[in-house]
């Protein structure tokens, strides 16, 4: 096989993942007559805000917030946007920063590829869908979701049956089975690193069972659930699609557990389970919804009064960790949890129809591993100058959002935008320094 | 009502061993996790609650402290890794050497050094007064009792007895006396009907006797997703409770034993093998024995529960060996033809052995072996008398 050159390429600023960081730090940077290329690991831009229902504490729609800034992004002449990109190496060069790239092949020529979903609809090999959590299936050339950007069909080979019948279907003839992956070696000026969060596996508590039951649901997945153009289209059960009657949230369902290697707190969970559980109540007016929490962290601005609106509505609390949870013959579940706040501590197991178990949020990308940034104890990027949140300690590298640590949208877009100017001033100086 | 606050209550209790007991965060986990804690009986976080804010009489009076057997599943799912098994023993130790009135207690939980200690002075005496009405060795047959009379370990023996339960029964009106007190504080309980003392006492007795809880602790072990699960007859035999029955009944086979043979066999006489007190002695020294080195086996293994690493479970169950090997060797030399030196040490240790069990029984490990049926027998009276309440309570409002 021949042997792929690498490209190599110049920018002003490269920012590695396309969530609402990356995106927010990119239009701060292009604004202000920066080149900046994207850099994201999946087929569209977006990251996880995307596939949310609605934010916490306003109740917006998320994705009629992130659609405009990911088009804004897509449309602006000072910004490249790369899918589909792993980022291998960070190493400081001559001209800044020395990006390699690793360009994944999509079997699509994005060039000719107009989007048009023929190819989709020819497709017979079906596979869950990874954007609703596995909840509906998807095909093996598809577009990614409904809003995806940008809008062309990415061909997985890992369930592509190599039938041909998207070849028939494709107009343009854009489909090349034969791509090879590409590498590129981007000299940025300056790096921001925004590769966000993942959750921690549903299985790594083994008491929760929750390879056992299709009912154990990750947050992401009652977001899709809740979301208008969702799965079901409304919140069934993943199990037998019965209308939920007892909904349960716990929380704490991988943070805070030494036994699971996460110490810390995730910050989000307490208040995207009240958000969900409030959007449930909606959806769902006659069900009992609990939360099963150890302490409610509702620090931000209008977060205790989105909280304690929840409890006006009627949404169960219930102190305690929940120990163990055992799938029933039904495909009910019986939570194990002793309620710390009632005088005598009550032990009997609780039934629920649907639970949620609240992740711990763990560091996507080992940003450590391919760049000169240190690793704090928590696996986050290390940020050490409290006056410089975004500041790596590796000069011309900054940090964004969620791969600094568990963060919610309103502060990941602040710290974004302080990583953006950062980035700016320490461009500004370099071309200043270079002209003296 | 006013209630002091022991503000050492905690450390003293880490002091007894629960070193990592400061990390809880009352989150609940260990309590629901574990397969015996009810609601009217919620352990380890409630008892952990009462050493956190220094409630001392009120843990002293927890029956849940016996009502706990380790095995270890709250431990092993602690968020906080704050070690609650541990600390449930921790706190049986100081309970225990709370209860004792003698003083010895803290001074044989203290520490190693001060066990160790307690252990060397007590058999250094016995010895000696062993040893002080000591005769010529007989070689021409084993003859224990010719060289130190049988009367004279007896007296011993007796006086041992006395003054030991003198102790073990004043640590059970200790253990009472808290109980009692707590249920005066406490309003809206039923109260406890001395009809039915007879059916708790039965309960309670027929719990610890068949390990009814133990067992169910083996059975919440095998449900965890990940745990090795047990399968067949001989994995059955290595579960916590199955060790732990055969140390226990062939204990009280030993102790049957020995009780039976003073009472109807002249001490020193010749019996064969199979006479059927001997024959109880020696099958009961064995059973005894195969629990006693399948625990050393699982604590080696690293498959017992925490509390078990600690120095107090370790003496305890050495010391309980060594007793019963060297009643097993004395055994052997009883029926070799000829007497020696060696086989006159064996007895001797033997009996100091012996001795040092009845004394280390309040101030040991040793004393699970009473308070923890006094408070399965305490735990089932109150629950007759919870039903009893509420079945009172239906009539009454019947009535009305």
């Amino acid at each position: 096989m021949e042997r792929a050159t690498t490209e190599e390429r110049r920018t002003d600023a490269l920012v590695v993942g396309g969530g609402i960081a990356g995106l927010e730090a990119a239009l701060e940077l292009a604004d202000q007559g920066f080149q900046v290329i994207v850099a994201e690991r999946q087929s569209s831009i977006g990251g996880h805000m995307i596939s949310l229902s609605k934010v916490f504490p306003t109740l917006d729609c998320a994705s009629c917030i992130t659609t405009p800034k990911m088009s804004a992004a897509a449309h602006h002449p000072n910004i490249e946007l790369l899918t589909n990109a792993e980022v291998n190496a960070i190493q400081p060069g001559p001209e800044g920063q020395e990006v390699m790239l690793t360009l994944r092949p999509t079997y699509v020529d994005a060039a000719k590829c107009i989007g048009c979903r023929l190819c989709e609809y020819a497709c017979e090999a079906e596979y869950p869908d990874p954007f609703e959590q596995s909840m509906s299936m998807t095909r093996a050339i598809a577009i990614p979701f409904a809003n995806a950007i940008p809008q062309k069909a990415v061909l997985d080979p890992a369930y592509c049956t190599t039938c041909g019948a998207c070849l028939r279907a494709c107009p343009t003839d854009a489909i090349d089975l034969d791509q090879q992956p590409r590498t590129l070696q981007i000299s940025a000026g300056a790096v921001v690193v925004a590769s966000g969060f993942r959750l921690s596996p549903l299985s790594t508590k083994p008491q929760y069972n929750a390879q056992r039951s299709a009912n154990i649901l990750s947050p992401l997945a009652m977001e899709r659930l809740l979301a208008p153009h969702g799965p079901y289209g409304r919140v069934l059960r993943p199990s037998d699609g019965k209308i939920p009657s007892s909904v349960a949230f716990v929380l704490c369902a991988g943070s805070r557990d030494l036994t699971l290697d996460v110490p810390y707190c995730s910050r989000v969970c307490c208040m995207y389970s009240i958000k969900q559980a409030m959007l449930l109540s909606g959806s769902l007016p006659i069900a009992d919804i609990t939360i099963y929490y150890m302490d409610i962290r509702a620090f931000g601005k209008g977060y205790e009064a989105f909280y304690q609106n929840a409890r006006a509505m009627g949404i169960n609390f219930v102190r305690g960790k929940v120990a163990k949870i055992e799938p029933t013959d039904s495909d009910d579940l019986l939570l194990h949890v002793e309620a710390t706040d009632s005088p005598t501590g009550a032990l009997e197991p609780r039934r629920h129809d649907l639970v949620v178990l609240a992740q711990a949020m763990l560091p996507q990308w080992d940003a450590a591993a391919a760049a000169p940034v240190a690793r704090a104890t928590d696996g986050f990027v290390l940020t050490s100058e409290i006056t410089s949140p975004t500041a790596t300690g590796a000069e011309g590298i900054f940090v964004a959002g969620a791969a600094a640590g568990p963060k919610d949208i309103v502060d990941t877009i602040a710290e974004a935008g302080a990583a953006a100017m950062q980035a700016s001033r320490y461009l500004k100086e370099r071309v200043e320094a270079a002209v003296a | 009502m006013a209630h002091t606050v022991n503000e050492n209550l905690l450390p003293k209790i880490r002091g007894f061993g629960a070193f990592d007991i400061n990390a809880c965060f009352q989150c609940g986990n260990c309590t629901a996790v574990c397969p015996l804690a009810e609601e009217s009986a919620g352990f380890p976080r409630r008892v952990i609650r009462l050493a956190q804010i220094g409630w001392e009489k009120k843990l002293l009076s927890a029956r849940e402290l016996w009502l706990c057997y380790a095995c270890g599943e709250c431990t092993l799912t602690c968020p906080r890794k704050a070690d609650p098994a541990q600390f449930m023993a921790a706190a049986r130790r100081f309970a225990t050497s709370r209860y004792d009135r003698t003083g010895l207690a803290r001074f044989s939980f203290g520490s190693a050094v001060g066990n160790l200690a307690l252990f060397a002075t007590l058999s250094a005496v016995f010895a000696s007064l062993l040893l002080s009405r000591s005769k010529e060795i007989v070689t021409s047959h084993p003859a224990f009792f010719e060289f130190i009379p049988g009367a004279w370990i007896h007296d011993i023996g007796v006086a041992l007895i006395f003054l030991i339960g003198l102790a073990m029964v004043s640590g059970v009106a200790s253990q009472i006396l808290h109980f009692r007190r707590d249920r005066r504080e406490r309003s809206g309980l039923a109260p406890l009907a001395w009809t039915d003392l007879p059916r708790a006492v039965a309960g309670g007795l027929y719990d610890a006797l068949a390990h009814v809880r133990y067992r169910r602790c083996a059975k919440q072990q095998e449900s965890t997703p990940g745990a090795v699960k047990a399968t067949g007859w001989r994995a059955k035999l290595r579960e916590p409770w199955a060790i732990h029955a055969a140390i226990f009944w062939g204990f009280l086979g030993l102790l049957a034993a020995t009780t039976l043979d003073y009472l109807f066999k002249p001490i020193g006489s010749y019996v064969p093998p199979w006479y059927p007190i001997r024959l109880l002695g020696t099958v009961s020294g064995l059973v005894c024995l195969s629990g006693l080195w399948m625990a050393f086996q699982r604590r080696c293994r690293g498959e017992s529960a925490p509390p078990a690493s600690v120095f107090f479970d370790w003496f305890f169950l050495l010391l309980l060996a060594a007793a019963v090997v060297s009643g097993l060797a004395a055994e052997i030399v009883v029926y070799l033809p000829r007497g020696s030196a060696a086989g006159v040490a064996i007895f001797v240790t033997h009996v100091v052995l012996a001795m040092d069990l009845i004394v280390m029984l309040p101030l040991s490990k040793f004393a699970h072996a009473v308070y923890r049926p006094v408070a399965l027998v305490l735990d089932e009276w109150e629950r007759l008398s919870a039903a009893r309440g509420t079945a009172e309570s239906a009539v009454a409002r019947k009535a009305a």
